[in-house]
């Protein structure tokens, strides 16, 4: 992780000063990374475009990187950010299994472990954390979500509305 | 994977963003903070000429009670601006919480107000605390007039938290815009300073949060 954050830190540099070449590398490595970073923390069909906003987001805020500060709690920040937009979105897809194939090394450094997406879902109370993980990650119905958690339908919406307000203001948070 | 199948996946084309890319200057927080400051000395200018600088200014023996209502509305403006220009470049694990113990600073003039006035202590005459409203227009203007580079640096940067960022940009332009008021105005009971200073601090504070996350485009 450290050298990953070294490096993709001096691409970064290099990208604000116009380096075409390292900008696509660091592209390039910013979405393997953003894979992972994503990868059973929302529907699999959904990653792809997860990571793909996330690096538009990153191309129209490049400026907003500070050369003096670590890049990956930059990253991390703008993709979290991404990450609870799109739960806030109502899109629909079918429950299904979660894509186990995506590797997740490097993410259980201590580095990774403080701007993962799980550090941030552990900062919610239990059943607002449950309530999304189970809907808008998982993708089950509400009333699926009634039946696993014993929690009345108005409730779970209620958790998932509250918990994922709080989340908007736990970003940057670690 | 292949690095030509990473580039571009599901018809996103890496390359696009590539060739899109400009030279960029990185939002350095110090350098945002410059630019409200400049135009807070502004307002101090305008207000001062305008309406004119308080006597015990001029006469170079400035009240007690001037200096401590300068430092807190200084410090409750500075603070938050750092903080919310600071929030501009966002990082995860990043504190700015400096804002806080300065707003809290900032709620003794209210509380203090709301405590003299309960327990029986002396209010402006009626005519005194509506000349206020002048302090209001003015100390708002020159918040809303502070709040524009504020946005500016906003916009350019990537704050994650919307309603935050408008709440500490109303505050950081109501404190500067207050501060640039009280060189002029001659009023030290606290009763007043704490309804008409903290209303326009407090309605500098609801403007923002209204209107600057509208603003922000990611």
């Amino acid at each position: 992780m450290k050298s990953n954050e070294q490096s993709l830190r001096h691409l970064m540099t290099l990208a604000q000063k116009g380096d075409k070449q390292a900008y696509g590398v660091l592209l390039e490595q910013a979405g393997i990374w953003l894979r992972r970073f994503f990868a059973q923390k929302i529907a699999p069909d959904a990653v792809d475009d997860l990571v793909q906003d996330t690096l538009i987001s990153v191309h129209r805020k490049l400026s907003s990187y500070d050369p003096s500060r670590p890049f990956l709690p930059w990253l991390a920040a703008i993709a979290r950010f991404r990450w609870v937009d799109k739960l806030r979105q109502t899109y629909k897809h079918e429950a299904k299994a979660l894509d186990f194939d995506v590797a997740q090394e490097g993410h259980e450094d201590v580095v990774g472990a403080k701007i993962s997406i799980d550090r941030l879902l552990t900062q919610l109370p239990e059943k607002q954390a449950e309530a999304i993980r189970l809907v808008k990650i998982h993708g089950h119905s509400i009333a699926e979500t009634c039946q696993k958690t014993g929690q009345s339908e108005s409730l779970v919406k209620v958790n998932i509305h509250r918990g994922l307000k709080k989340l908007a203001t736990l970003i940057e948070s670690e | 994977m292949t690095m030509e199948q990473t580039r571009k996946n599901n018809g996103f084309d890496i390359e696009a963003l590539v060739d899109d890319l400009q030279p960029v200057k990185p939002l350095i927080g110090k350098r945002g903070l410059i630019y409200p400051l400049i135009i807070a000395a502004f307002a101090i200018f305008v207000n001062t000429s305008i309406l004119g600088l308080r006597p015990d200014l001029i006469a170079g023996k400035p009240a007690e009670m001037f200096l401590i209502r300068a430092g807190l509305l200084l410090l409750l403006g500075l603070s938050s601006a750092h903080a919310v220009i600071s929030m501009a470049s966002p990082s995860v694990g990043k504190q700015n919480n400096g804002w806080k113990m300065a707003a809290a600073g900032a709620f003794l003039f209210p509380l203090s107000a709301i405590i003299v006035a309960m327990t029986g202590g002396t209010a402006p005459s009626a005519s005194v605390m509506l000349n206020g409203v002048e302090c209001l227009i003015m100390s708002v203007i020159g918040a809303l007039a502070t709040a524009i580079p504020i946005i500016y640096w906003l916009r350019k940067g990537a704050p994650t938290s919307l309603e935050r960022v408008g709440w500490l940009t109303g505050i950081a332009s109501g404190g500067l815009g207050a501060f640039a008021y009280n060189f002029h105005c001659t009023e030290n009971s606290i009763i007043y300073i704490g309804f008409w200073y903290g209303l326009s601090v407090g309605i500098s504070a609801l403007i923002g949060r209204l209107v600057v996350p509208r603003l922000i485009r990611w």
